[in-house]
């Protein structure tokens, strides 16, 4: 609990609830209920604890919700970051919600990524959007024709950066045209094995193997891959002239193809659970495998000790060339890179940190090594109830508007609580006590603070607050809520109360509210157009093993009885239940109907939540 | 325009003695730029001094050479410390340096040629930095710290460095590597990292043709 005293959190009522349990769902809103709208009878159980019995149901509700026990840290959230499905009439957490991505775009150029693209290209900009290999400043394109003096805007263009001054013409490379720089990085930093390749087939291929290993081939690629694979294979076993390395792209295409051959052709009979045509990828095969496993007999067999098994099952041999992926490390590679690493003009700086590496292919070591890499794309995600699937938030799809098509947070419907301390006139003189100081609250001494719910909807609330009279805990506080039933005016129009009560006193103001006495019990402290201010008094308890408590144990020697973390953190829970007249929704009932007061219905929402008051001193 | 300036003639009868300045006809000093110190401070031609520029010649004498850009709120020297050391420090900014604003620059620092001190660094006692280097914004150069040349200092504090590339670089191992598979000719040299430089200098230039049509210069509110 990281915010600063006082703070109020709701408890999202999903920790108790499995949420995507239809069944359950089903089955609670079998039972009878006593709210009049038969159309929302779960909304009451879903809100305290799911009860699967019904003789379960007193003891579970008189359960008291308490903020210390490890799972409501799960569920307690700012009011601010929930939402609320107005199907399911329940308040939604961060938990009890599905996203789904609306669409994809680079932050750089703010172009919008097709899906497509983006399950083919990797999540990165295709377009000209770098960032800086060194210090991961955006790259800008630029010419460097001004200075070898060809035309307008023709010369060799590089990518720069503004912050840390590279270019790439550190690494060596210019670039012909001032577009598709990606595509033509691409070609001159990586290659696949083949020349025979026709070059846009080439950067496709390429691009496809670059960032998504996990997105399938299409067919005809596949197997084009895979001729291509074995025509290699009998070529390179005749002349060994050893070809140079692959790119660490290239030579992964290189080996998936090998490996795909492999399985072709080790496994020919049809009755072989490997079969052809499935290749170990595919989920049929996973299923062949799981059926092999399963059956003991199959299993010996793969392993050869079965006579049943007629030919053993031919080997799969490994990569032997450097066309089919394998790499073989260089004689005295690691003497060379001590050595570098050693020489005047690398020293630290010339190695390329583990930041800058995280995203390079692994064998670059140096600083001099490191390739540019595109901007890598962001989401928007749309939200939806985890229970009925209705749409919570959906943003517009296009990336330049930050607006919202539909936004359901849960403001709009429960009173947002806030808690302040009260500074009470002190009897004997007009001077105002000081307000207490929260992080250091004195045990046994009452303290008051104000509760403000309010309220965002156009309906007016009646609120029920309930709370334990001592709070959960090892550390007993005492609490009252000094008028636990209050209503709440309707978020009207500003200006009509404003010019409806132009005569009427100003309420609300805090500095006259200091002054207007002594807390009463059943009386609402404070009231304005939609928000309504209760008292609560809170008489924090003795921390265990504290001088208040008597002083006669040691707290050393007993180890139970030292303060756990944040034990002196005073948490009230508190039950809100809150009903209002909602108008009805069209499309469930009065379809065609004019809205008429009879239309109205009986809405009614329960949660638990949190006020964290302070910390409670240690010594009197 | 007039009512827009500040008051010109601001009684100091007794405030911190002026520095003797030295100044080439074809710079430009904003009239708000602040002299301060008992050594003098030489400007060379064609530099730039914006306004609320601070020259602390206290230690010793400030030398700026020509064609340099001195930002607002720099802060070149020192005030006068309290133990006032009697040997004479000099500070001395060559041609073509660009100080960014609010940027310090201790006395005894030494920056060579073509140097870039963006906002907010910091250069400390005795440092000195080698040409066509660049502090970036934030960074620091420790006392009697040393940048060689066509380095950059960047990131925070004291930050990281990174070589700049001046002659014709090699493509790089992919590069190569690509070109051996592909079977293509592996691409000619790149142009020599130099072009890059000397396109900024140029910028550089016209900048500072720029700026000094535009800073109101120290003699022009004699008008």
């Amino acid at each position: 609990m990281s915010r600063p005293f006082p703070y109020t959190y709701i408890s999202c009522p999903c920790a108790d609830t499995p949420v995507p349990d239809p069944a359950r769902k089903r089955r609670s809103r079998g039972t009878p209920q006593k709210s009049p709208n038969p159309e929302q009878p779960n909304v009451d159980n879903e809100d305290k604890k799911p009860q699967e019995e019904e003789n379960e149901d007193e003891e579970e509700e008189e359960q008291t919700f308490d903020p210390r026990s490890p799972r409501s840290n799960f569920s307690l959230y700012p009011p601010e970051q929930l939402l609320y499905c107005e199907d399911c009439h329940q308040i939604k957490c961060p938990r009890c919600i599905t996203e789904e991505i609306v669409s994809w775009y680079c932050p750089n150029c703010l172009f919008e990524t097709p899906s497509s693209m983006v399950r083919s290209d990797g999540n990165r900009c295709g377009r000209n959007c770098f960032n800086c290999p060194t210090c991961t400043a955006p790259l800008a394109v630029s010419t460097i024709e001004n200075v070898t003096g060809n035309g307008s805007q023709q010369g060799p263009w590089v990518l720069s950066c503004g912050y840390c001054m590279w270019t790439t013409l550190d690494i060596g490379i210019k670039f012909d045209k001032p577009t598709n720089i990606r595509t033509q990085l691409q070609k001159m930093t990586d290659a696949t094995a083949t020349p025979s390749y026709d070059r846009s087939r080439q950067a496709s291929r390429t691009f496809g193997d670059l960032k998504s290993p996990l997105s399938s081939y299409a067919s005809i690629d596949e197997q084009s891959a895979s001729r291509e694979g074995s025509g290699e294979q009998s070529a390179t076993n005749e002349d060994t002239i050893p070809t140079p390395d692959l790119g660490t792209d290239a030579r992964f295409a290189a080996l998936k193809s090998f490996y795909r051959t492999q399985i072709s052709e080790t496994s020919t009979s049809p009755g072989d659970p490997l079969g052809s045509d499935l290749g170990f990828s595919s989920p049929g095969a996973l299923n062949r495998l799981m059926s092999l496993y399963a059956s003991s007999s199959r299993l010996s067999g793969l392993y050869g000790g079965n006579k049943k098994q007629k030919s053993k099952p031919p080997v799969m041999r490994e990569a032997l060339t450097s066309s089919e992926g394998l790499r073989i490390a260089p004689d005295n590679g690691d003497a060379d890179v001590i050595e570098r690493l050693g020489s005047q003009e690398c020293g630290w700086d010339g190695v390329a940190s583990i930041e800058q590496r995280q995203d390079q292919s692994p064998d670059v070591r140096f600083a001099d090594d490191l390739i540019p890499l595109p901007c890598l794309l962001r989401t928007k995600r749309a939200k939806r109830c985890k229970s009925c699937k209705h749409i919570l938030v959906k943003p517009e799809t296009k990336p330049q508007s930050t607006r919202f098509r539909i936004r359901l947070i849960a403001l709009s419907y429960i009173p947002l609580p806030t808690l302040r301390p009260l500074a009470l006139p002190s009897s004997s003189s007009m001077m105002s006590a000081p307000i207490p100081d929260l992080n250091s609250l004195p045990p046994l001494r009452p303290v008051h603070v104000l509760l403000t719910l309010k309220n965002h909807m156009f309906d007016p609330v009646r609120i029920t607050l309930a709370t334990p009279s001592v709070t959960p805990g090892r550390v007993a506080s005492k609490v009252t809520v000094l008028s636990p039933q209050f209503d709440i005016g309707a978020n009207s129009d500003v200006w009509d109360e404003a010019l409806q009560n132009a005569s009427a006193p100003v309420t609300g103001d805090p500095k006259l509210a200091t002054l207007r006495g002594v807390p009463e019990a059943g009386k609402v402290w404070d009231k304005g157009r939609n928000w309504t201010t209760v008292v609560l008094e809170v008489v924090p308890g003795t921390l265990p093993g504290s001088e208040a408590e008597g002083g006669n144990e040691v707290t050393a020697k007993d180890g139970t009885l030292a303060t756990q973390q944040d034990e002196d953190v005073l948490e009230i829970p508190v039950f809100v239940h809150m009903e209002w007249d909602a108008e009805a929704q069209l499309e469930q009932q009065n379809v065609g109907k004019a809205s008429k007061p009879d239309d109205l219905v009986a809405r009614e929402l329960a949660y638990w939540m949190v006020l964290g008051v302070g910390r409670i001193q240690a010594s009197l | 325009m007039a009512t827009l300036k500040p008051p010109s003639s601001r009684p100091v009868p007794t405030g911190p003695p002026k520095a003797p300045l030295k100044a080439d006809p074809t710079a430009t000093i904003a009239d708000t730029a602040v002299f301060q110190g008992t050594y003098p401070v030489t400007i060379g031609a064609g530099t730039i001094i914006h306004p609320r520029a601070r020259f602390y010649a206290y230690q010793g004498p400030i030398v700026v050479g020509d064609g340099c850009i001195i930002s607002e709120k720099a802060i070149i020297g020192a005030q006068p410390a309290r133990s006032t050391e009697s040997k004479e420090i000099a500070t001395r900014l060559s041609y073509f340096v660009t100080v960014g604003p609010s940027s310090t620059i201790h006395p005894g620092a030494h920056i060579h040629s073509s140097v870039t001190i963006e906002a907010l660094a910091t250069i400390h006692q005795y440092a000195e930095i080698g040409s066509h280097s660049k502090i970036c914004s934030g960074c620091e150069v420790p006392e009697n710290g040393k940048v060689d040349e066509w380095v950059v200092v960047y990131g925070s504090g004291l930050g990281q460095r990174r070589k700049r590339a001046r002659e014709a670089n090699e493509p790089g191992p992919a590069v190569v590597i690509a070109a051996q598979v592909a079977q293509v000719p592996v691409p000619g040299p790149a142009p020599k990292g130099k072009v890059i430089e000397d396109a900024r200098l140029m910028v550089l230039q016209k900048e500072r043709e720029v700026l000094a049509r535009m800073i109101v210069p120290a003699g022009a509110k004699k008008k």
